[in-house]
């Protein structure tokens, strides 16, 4: 086991490494570069250059990557330009945010989605199954911006329920502290969620009701209720667990569109902002990030099939 | 039809069973099964067609049938644990008075797994796999005990005690993954077992398992079934299952029972001429005679509508007009029997030796739907094969020669094995055998054994990792890539599942050219006029090239599995149970097929199969395998009459044969145990962990074949059985 979480952590760093390599030259190859961005278009080339110089952007491109890794050893990512701050306290501020968003998202997804797979996989061919998977078609095939808009249109402003702004506070607690301001982000996210979380539990349980331990189960006398419970959540939640690890990345990029949307303080905003303004260093800092999340998730993903199924535990 | 109930069992012994009770009546049951047909038109099957029986307390009654003959229906429909679309149209199922067929839902959840306990056919798939087999077992008494945890689990440590699973106390906490395939069953057992029911239905409970394996868990059913004083139904398709386990068998053919009678004068004297075709197929009848099989042709009803009269008729060589207008009635074989009932106009005489004695005749009859039979010229030839008994079968040049051949694999281990557990698995250890021209080699021996490894080996698509594969004396691992094109030529496999080998979406046709058109052999019409003579060959219609697999049956598509590997003309076919998912009667088609087909063009086998009946029919010589290395070869009459080796004796001993010879006791050791894993095979000899005869010598030294009794057939063991041997 312990084995097992080193080789994957090399395995990750790896792919960081990769990850920062690539996005690294992609930026550089960016029209216009930081100078520009951050000079304005009036800066004369000689501030350009004397920008350019300072920042080291006029070395050749490895050198500049090795002088980023060294200093992302040391744990220093870097300062943004345009808000002044180092990238670390930016992220440091702003992830927990994202975190609280998605985190909510998937809890309420998953509260939702697994007993609606469940009655689905019941009611198979029955009208609430073709309702709820259409309507499930429908919440899957609606881009999240739409989504979100319909939502604010709906509820904040035809019958305004709900702020259409999230709260602004600088801290989660205070985040946290205005319920109401949550209700239409966290909505917009997870709804999608359910919808595509419902639909791999729905097949996951009807494969499962197929199987011969529940016909089984079955003839030991126990009810459709405790067969579910007892014998047919477990395994079809197997599935679900590793679609949640590989889920991860895609959440964080619809948190970056929610964010923006709702202008909520979270990472996502933060990359949306620092995309606008060329800001290099945050950009790099939270595709790290990102990189870190996914390398997580399929990490989280194994762990969680080992948690649910015996058979992984042992495989020989 | 108003069933005339057949009186009550007769006992069978004394304080068994007397006139009194019954346990469970099946009075006139009709199910219908709802669903969809290719075209997705939908279709209803009447699965079951007035089926009646009935049960003493004690009693085991023992249902027999093909597939689709309604057997596992009838045993499912007690416990109401019916397939989606099934449903009960008429009739009633009284256990102890109470109708079963009519009860709601609770009152059926009360009965299963209290009164009544089911057996499944699978022990790893009818197993929850992520739960623990202790709370698996204590399930049913938190149902319908009221006891406490600590109770139920106590209650199931002491029931996987009863089912010999050891250190139960320890197992508690295992999955069911990491118990062998027996110990499953033995804690399903236990599962259904646990509240002591009254009557317990084993659907083909060993129908997954190994031959010895299949033994012990059959001697456990019976052994608890007296302990507990319990009914037993026990389904199966397997006669040689059924001969020993049961007082009375009822035998089911399309939806109905065809004949009902205690076990010996069924197997002696059946009366009904579905029974006795399908007795005649079995291939231990006609072991050693040189005779084709008797084989039943066509395919068993699908059942969609009622057919008037004997559901049998279309397949029957003595149906007469009567047969296919009216259904005949049950009726009794004689004053002296009046629990030997029977639905047949003609039925065969009652005279069992004239039964043993009568040839094949049914296979004369050929219906006009069902591909034609090839064993037509069988009678003209029955010498062909029968010199297998001489020393050495037939005296050909060799053809393959397999040389002290090895095959280890490297365990891919997951990311949660420990290191220590990561060693090769040793599959083939070391074996030399040959194939001559125009022979059938059989290899003989349980699941993971290595002869499926050995297989594919000879065929040259995995290579050994020591020792040689030669074919014509040409060594076939040092083939450059077009040696091994024009190998495989040569050497052409046929699998157990075709369907599964063949690709589902495409046609008959190209699959069959397939393999012309790899190896460049004739121009388009050149390869399907031979698709065309491929087809004649296996008896199968020309129309066939337009359709999919999944349109032909099994036994079809076995066929057309020989078409296939037929199709380059080679000189040696490895079959590997290459009829082991069939049923008996359709088995005996495939088996006289093959048959005739190598008397024709000469060819080899190397036939691979679990199944000893099989093998001594078809092969001139046997090799028997155990853990990896071949035990004992030789003329398969030699083999199966004299066994040299302790394992291949037990294994015969084992085997449930549904040949019943008067009051032959049953001498000799069944095989205990199991087999140990091929990761750590035990030292010297292979099976010593598991013999009788095992001293310290077997244990340091590998035993190196010898020829102790006749030329010809090799043992490898320090005490072969030389004068049990002569004495038998």
């Amino acid at each position: 086991m312990i084995r097992f979480l080193l080789k994957r952590t090399g395995q990750a760093l790896v792919v960081l490494f990769l990850v920062s390599l690539i996005v690294f030259v992609l930026l550089h190859q960016l029209p216009g570069g930081p100078a520009r961005a951050i000079l304005g278009p009036k800066a004369t080339p000689e501030a350009i250059a004397h920008f350019n110089h300072l920042q080291g952007y006029d070395r050749s491109l490895p050198v500049q990557y090795g002088m980023y890794l060294k200093r992302l050893v040391t744990g220093d990512l870097g300062e943004s330009y345009k808000l002044n701050q180092p990238v670390l306290t930016l992220l440091g501020e702003r992830l927990p945010k994202t975190l609280l968003l998605t985190g909510l998202s998937v809890v309420l997804a998953a509260l939702l989605a697994v007993p609606l797979g469940i009655l689905q996989a019941v009611r198979r061919g029955r009208a609430s199954d073709y309702v709820l998977t259409g309507a499930a078609f429908v919440a899957y095939a609606t881009p999240v911006f739409f989504l979100g808009l319909v939502l604010i249109l709906g509820f904040a402003q035809q019958w305004p329920l709900f702020p259409a702004e999230a709260p602004q506070s600088e801290t989660v607690g205070g985040i946290l502290a205005e319920p109401a301001g949550l209700v239409l982000p966290v909505v917009t996210m997870a709804l999608g969620i359910i919808a595509m979380f419902s639909r791999y539990m729905r097949s996951a349980v009807l494969d499962n009701l197929g199987e011969d331990y529940v016909r089984t189960a079955r003839s030991k006398g126990q009810s459709q209720v405790r067969v579910m419970a007892r014998h047919v959540l477990r395994n079809a939640l197997i599935p679900l667990a590793s679609l949640l690890g590989l889920y991860l990345p895609t959440l964080f990029s619809g948190a970056l569109v929610v964010e923006s949307m709702f202008n909520y303080p979270g990472m996502g905003l933060l990359f949306w902002n620092a995309a606008q303004s060329n800001d290099f260093p945050v950009l790099l800092g939270v595709t790290l990030v990102v990189g870190v999340a996914t390398v997580l998730g399929s990490l989280l993903t194994d762990i969680a099939y080992a948690v649910l199924d015996p058979r992984i535990r042992s495989v020989s | 039809m108003p069933t005339k109930p057949p009186k009550a069992p007769a006992p069978r012994t004394a304080e068994a069973a007397p006139e009194q009770g019954t346990l469970l009546h099946i009075d006139d049951l009709h199910l219908t099964i709802a669903g969809r047909g290719r075209a997705g038109e939908e279709r209803t099957v009447h699965a079951l067609d007035g089926v009646s029986l009935r049960l003493a307390p004690g009693e085991a009654l023992g249902l027999v049938g093909e597939s689709g003959s309604g057997k596992t229906m009838t045993a499912l429909s007690v416990l109401g644990l019916l397939p989606p679309g099934a449903r009960v149209t008429s009739g009633r199922i009284l256990l102890e008075g109470t109708d079963l067929a009519a009860a709601p839902e609770p009152v059926l959840r009360g009965v299963r797994g209290n009164s009544v306990g089911v057996v499944f056919q699978d022990p790893l798939s009818s197993l929850n796999p992520t739960m623990t087999i202790g709370a698996q077992v204590a399930e049913p008494l938190l149902l319908h005990r009221g006891v406490g945890r600590a109770e139920a689990r106590e209650k199931a440590e002491e029931t996987l005690r009863m089912v010999g699973l050891p250190q139960p106390g320890e197992r508690m906490r295992s999955y069911p993954h990491q118990l062998s395939g027996g110990m499953r069953q033995r804690v399903a057992i236990a599962m259904a077992l646990v509240c002591e029911p009254r009557l317990l239905i084993a659907d083909e409970p060993t129908t997954a398992l190994d031959v010895t394996t299949q033994h012990q868990i059959l001697e456990l059913i019976g052994e608890l079934r007296e302990r507990l004083g319990m009914a037993l139904v026990l389904v199966s398709h397997d006669l040689g299952v059924i001969a020993r386990r049961v007082d009375r068998v009822a035998v089911m053919y399309g939806g109905k029972v065809a004949e009902q009678a205690p076990v010996r004068r069924l197997f002696t004297a059946p009366r009904h001429r579905y029974t006795r075709a399908l007795f005649d197929a079995l291939p231990e009848r006609a072991a050693g005679t040189g005779r084709p099989l008797a084989t039943i042709p066509g395919l068993p009803p699908t059942l969609v509508g009622t057919p008037a009269g004997c559901r049998f008729a279309p397949r029957c060589a003595h149906a007469t007009e009567e047969c296919r207008t009216q259904e005949p009635p049950r009726r009794t074989a004689d004053e002296d029997a009046p629990d030997h009932t029977y639905a047949c106009f003609h039925p065969a005489a009652a005279d069992a030796t004239e039964h043993a004695a009568e040839p094949a005749t049914e296979h004369a009859a050929e219906p006009a739907d069902a591909a034609p039979d090839a064993d037509a010229d069988g009678s003209e030839g029955p010498a062909a094969s029968a010199d297998a008994a001489g020393t050495g079968g037939p005296t050909g040049d060799v053809l393959l020669e397999l040389d002290a051949v090895r095959k280890e694999y490297a365990l891919r281990s997951g990311p949660f094995t420990r290191r220590r557990d990561r060693r090769p698995v040793s599959a083939v250890a070391g074996v030399s055998l040959t194939v001559r021209r125009g022979e059938t080699f059989g290899i003989v021996g349980e699941s993971g054994c290595g002869k499926s490894t050995l297989g594919r080996m000879a065929v040259g698509m995995e290579d050994p990792t020591g020792g040689a594969v030669r074919f014509d004396g040409q060594d076939v691992a040092g083939l450059d890539r077009a040696g091994l094109r024009a190998h495989r030529r040569r050497v052409q496999l046929m699998f157990q599942d075709s369907y599964a080998s063949m690709d589902p979406r495409m046609r008959v046709g190209a699959i069959l050219r397939e393999p012309l058109v790899i190896q460049g052999i004739g121009d388009r019409a050149a390869q399907e006029e031979r698709v065309r003579e491929l087809l004649d060959e296996v008896g199968l219609p020309h129309g066939a090239v337009h359709r999919y697999p999944h349109e032909f049956s099994g036994g079809q598509r076995q066929r057309l599995g020989l078409a296939r590997a037929l199709a380059l003309s080679p000189s040696l076919v490895v079959a590997d149970e290459p009829v082991s998912a069939l049923d008996v009667s359709v088995q005996a088609q495939i088996l006289n097929l093959m048959r005739d087909l190598q008397r024709e063009k000469g060819l080899s086998y190397l036939f691979i199969s679990h199944d000893l009946a099989v093998v001594r029919y078809l092969a001139d010589r046997v090799g028997v395998m155990y853990l990896g290395s071949l035990v004992e070869t030789g003329p398969a009459a030699e083999v199966f009459a004299r066994p040299l080796h302790p394992y291949t004796r037990g294994l015969l001993e084992t085997a449930d044969s549904a040949v019943v010879d008067e009051d032959a006791p049953r001498e000799g050791s069944p095989l205990a145990g199991e087999t140990p894993s091929a990761a750590r095979p035990p030292s010297g000899c292979r099976f010593r962990t598991r013999c009788p005869l095992a001293t310290e010598l077997c244990a340091t030294t590998p035993p190196e074949p010898s020829e102790p009794a006749a030329p010809g057939h090799q043992v490898s063991c320090h005490f072969p059985l030389v004068e049990t041997a002569r004495a038998g």
